[in-house]
């Protein structure tokens, strides 16, 4: 993040955008950079384990960090990790401040118009989770009820009943909140849901992986039902800096690390169950 | 003592050091000077007198141009003052002036309030500026104060010491805007000898004062003031035995009871 | 505050403010109901289980809290001010460790991650407030001049810019900075964003303070500086703003400290500082209780520690006047 670092990525911004009359940048700008400055900037979550979070040493670990860290890898170039808010990433128009999000973005039609999804690399389910002590047992318990989520999240738009998912397994609408509570990150929502049932909410929709890390963490929390939906996870990259070159790389890397089974090995390292199982949930259901 | 070049022209006795022509100012609609004439010669010492309200502090800080007047001319030493003109601070530098309240930079020492004006303006090298305000607070009578703080000094040393922060830039003229109104009165005797010991020194001086000992006593000229107009100027002599004008004798019969 | 020279009778030392204060408290430990915290368990002896006491077991406990804080008062009243101020800052912070002891803190995870959180995370917020305050207070002496100067120009962009910063939220400006920026050809990352956002807000609360610190100047300080020949500049260095400086230090000190504070904002970039830290270290153990309340002891500390500079600084230019 230092400042002779963005002088230079302005200049090519600006050079990209004297260049070309429809302000994009030029084809493979983006990734020419990346090679020249031997380097690929990643955006993800910092404040989501176990996808992506920081260690005690200070260093970013995660299934989607250790993603990020392969693609690099395999691209010949070192890895580097930036921490922007959710939202930040989610409105695109990156100004080239970083490369690609590997941060376990749901593709849908609504991002799809600011953002590229060059390979979806993994799929998770979405599940509510309710406190112990909630007389709630259906989904269709929580109908007209308080839910919170993550702000400019696919759960929210679950919620909200516009989630419009590409390429993704069918799903229904199985509940009706009456308030959601939008929150910056998940855990502030496992923290409102612990504090007792319908206190401030009456329960949080998230990823099943994170909800199984609260309730190991000894949340006083369960799962709710089966899981309401199941999402695919992409790479995202800028549309508004189009890099078909650096696409079709970031698609040929994923496709070589399913095929290899370095993708799955990833998954079954990261994703523990209580009961000791692991989970490969890079398969496409 | 001249050491530093002065930037008034020296004039002779005969030639006047500060003239004004038809001089008058007005406070938006309140006219506070009206059509003004008056000559200063080098080494006169003037009186300016009247009731409050009279026009005579202002008439005063026009002549370094702290006020602005609108119509008229106003010379010092032949320069014209007027609104656009480059070097009012070398004018200023050559006329020095005493205030009401002391004006003493309360940050500064005394010392240092004697040597700011040589040394930052004038160019003079520390050392010197230096020995040279020691010199004027002796001419005033307070060397043993040099170290303090002006707060730390009573009314009558204070106004000493502006007199001899005026003195260290050796000015050709030096006003005095009401120097001793704002002593308690056991102060205003030592102001005064200070001043009286200046006159005899030969310097060209200017005081709005309403001490008319000191008045009857060091100056050639006494002028009297009243509703923003010269009413009129005479001897001390003249002024006190036989004024001149109603107005005159009112104002002697209040200040003299 | 100056004090008269009249000493009047202690307040708790009148009969009927003691009991008026006595009812008043117990009224409202009666209200917050303390039967259910570790008070009732004290009392367990007296009223039984705490959650089956019912009226009886509110009223005890409230009875015994009103007795504890009265008699605290009235032994307290006897006491000379230095001590008294000592004792009830010692009971208040007391107090404040018991609220952060009830959240069943874990210590070693605290220990594991405060390294971190001191050589990234403190680091990072001193390294952007330091810069900050620096460029503020340039901004605010250019401002402050610009805003008193009879240049239509310097007044009207310093006037605009105070408005515009001092009425726009912190959190929009930084955004404001960090998206709009780049759209005209500057491309900003997170920090020097933040410290963009940061100076220029700060500096326009400072030109305020600065501008009013050198107006209340007395004239004749303007006059006797012009009757000496001085030019502007050498007016304003050597006499107007070494007397401005100590009117300044206090309101500008307060600045300093809620622009410490105000950095925190820079973690919605995503830059790694203190309270970025407080709020993702916990993250992966559930833990936040633990990483919010070191942060916020390591802002407090930072804060005393400017509270005290501030305070010395100013018994230094009151010496000297």
């Amino acid at each position: 993040m230092n400042i002779k670092f963005g002088l230079k990525k302005a200049t090519i911004v600006l050079t990209a955008a004297l260049l070309s009359v429809n302000m994009s940048a030029k084809a493979g700008a983006v990734y020419d950079y990346i090679k020249a400055n031997n380097e690929l900037m990643i955006a993800t979550d910092a404040n989501w384990a176990p996808f992506s979070y920081i260690d005690d040493d200070g260093v970013m670990q995660g299934f989607d960090v250790e993603v990020g860290r392969e693609i690099a890898k395999r691209m010949g170039v070192e890895a580097r990790f930036i921490t922007p808010d959710w939202d930040v990433i989610t409105a695109g128009n990156w100004n080239m401040r970083w490369d690609v999000s590997v941060g376990s973005m749901t593709p849908t039609a609504s991002r799809s118009e600011v953002l590229n999804f060059p390979a979806v690399y993994y799929y998770t389910p979405a599940a509510f989770a309710v406190h112990t002590d909630s007389p709630v047992t259906t989904l269709a318990g929580l109908n007209g009820k308080t839910i919170c989520t993550t702000a400019a999240s696919t759960w929210e738009m679950y919620l909200q009943g516009n989630l419009d998912m590409l390429d993704a397994p069918a799903f229904t609408y199985d509940v009706t909140p009456g308030t959601i509570t939008s929150l910056k990150d998940g855990s502030m929502c496992a923290d409102d849901t612990r504090l007792g049932a319908g206190v401030r909410n009456d329960g949080f929709i998230d990823s099943v992986p994170m909800i199984q890390g609260a309730i190991e963490a000894g949340y006083p929390i369960r799962f709710l039902g089966d899981p309401a939906f199941h999402e695919p996870l992409s790479l995202a990259t800028d549309l508004g800096n189009d890099d078909p070159e650096l696409d079709a790389e970031l698609a040929r890397i994923i496709a070589e690390m399913q095929s290899d089974y370095s993708l799955s090995l990833l998954s079954i390292q990261h994703f523990k169950n209580a009961d000791g199982s692991s989970e490969d949930y890079t398969v496409a259901y | 003592m001249m050491d530093t070049k002065t930037n008034i022209p020296n004039n002779t006795e005969m030639t006047p050091v500060i003239s004004l022509k038809g001089v008058s100012k007005w406070y938006g609609d309140f006219q506070a000077l009206s059509n003004i004439d008056l000559e200063i010669k080098l080494k006169e010492k003037i009186v300016i007198c009247g009731p409050s309200g009279s026009g005579k502090s202002t008439l005063i800080r026009c002549l370094n141009r702290l006020e602005a007047h609108q119509e008229g001319t106003i010379h010092v030493s032949g320069i014209e003052l007027h609104e656009r003109m480059k070097d009012i601070d070398v004018v200023r530098q050559d006329i020095g002036m005493v205030f009401q309240s002391f004006n003493l930079f309360p940050h500064l020492t005394v010392l240092e309030n004697c040597m700011a004006g040589p040394n930052w303006v004038r160019g003079v090298d520390k050392s010197k500026a230096k020995e040279r305000a020691i010199a004027m607070l002796e001419q005033v009578k307070i060397p043993e104060q040099a170290d303090k703080y002006p707060e730390q000094l009573s009314g009558g040393q204070q106004q000493r010491v502006a007199i001899a922060r005026s003195l260290c830039m050796q000015p050709k003229v030096m006003l005095f805007d009401e120097p001793t109104s704002a002593l308690d009165p056991e102060m205003v005797a030592e102001v005064l000898d200070t001043m009286i010991e200046l006159a005899k020194s030969g310097m060209t001086m200017i005081c709005v004062t309403h001490e008319m000992g000191f008045a009857r006593q060091v100056a050639d000229r006494i002028v009297f003031m009243a509703d923003g107009e010269i009413v009129e100027q005479n001897s001390p002599e003249e002024f006190f035995n036989n004024p001149q004008h109603e107005r005159t004798k009112v104002f002697l019969d209040q200040i003299l009871k | 505050m100056f004090v008269d020279t009249v000493i009047e009778d202690k307040a708790l030392h009148k009969p009927a403010f003691l009991i008026g204060l006595s009812l008043t408290v117990l009224a409202i430990f009666f209200a917050l109901n303390f039967t259910n915290s570790l008070f009732g368990e004290f009392l367990r002896p007296v009223i039984g289980d705490p959650t089956e006491s019912g009226f009886f077991g509110r009223f005890a406990v409230s009875l015994v809290l009103t007795i504890i804080f009265v008699l605290n008062l009235f032994a307290i009243s006897f006491f000379k001010l230095k001590v008294q101020v000592a004792i009830v800052w010692l009971e208040l912070f007391l107090l404040f460790l018991a609220f952060a002891y009830s959240f069943d803190l874990k210590m070693s995870f605290i220990q594991s991650r405060i390294p971190l959180m001191i050589t990234r995370g403190l680091f990072t917020t001193i390294y952007i407030s330091a810069i900050s305050i620096v460029l503020a207070t340039v901004i605010a002496i250019i401002g402050a001049i610009a805003k008193l100067s009879n240049n239509g120009f310097a007044y009207a962009i310093s006037s605009f810019y105070t408005s515009l910063f001092r009425g726009l939220p912190l959190l929009l400006q930084l955004f404001l900075i960090y998206k709009g920026l780049p759209q005209l050809g500057f491309m900003v990352d997170a920090v020097p964003a933040a410290i963009t956002a940061l100076s220029l807000c700060y500096g326009a609360y400072m030109t305020e303070i600065f501008r009013a610190g050198i107006q209340s100047i007395p004239r004749g300080q303007w006059e006797a500086s012009r009757a000496l020949g001085f030019k502007f500049n050498l007016i304003l260095r050597k006499i107007i703003l070494p007397q401005a400086v100590p009117i300044i230090i206090p309101p500008t000190g307060n600045q300093f400290i809620a622009m410490l504070k105000d950095s925190s904002l820079a973690s919605v970039l995503g830059v790694w500082e203190l309270m970025y830290l407080a709020r993702t270290l916990g993250q992966r153990d559930f833990r936040h209780m633990e990483m919010l309340l070191t942060a916020a002891m390591i802002y407090w500390a930072l804060t005393i520690v400017l509270e005290v500079i501030q305070a010395r600084i100013e018994e230094k230019y009151k010496q000297k006047s």
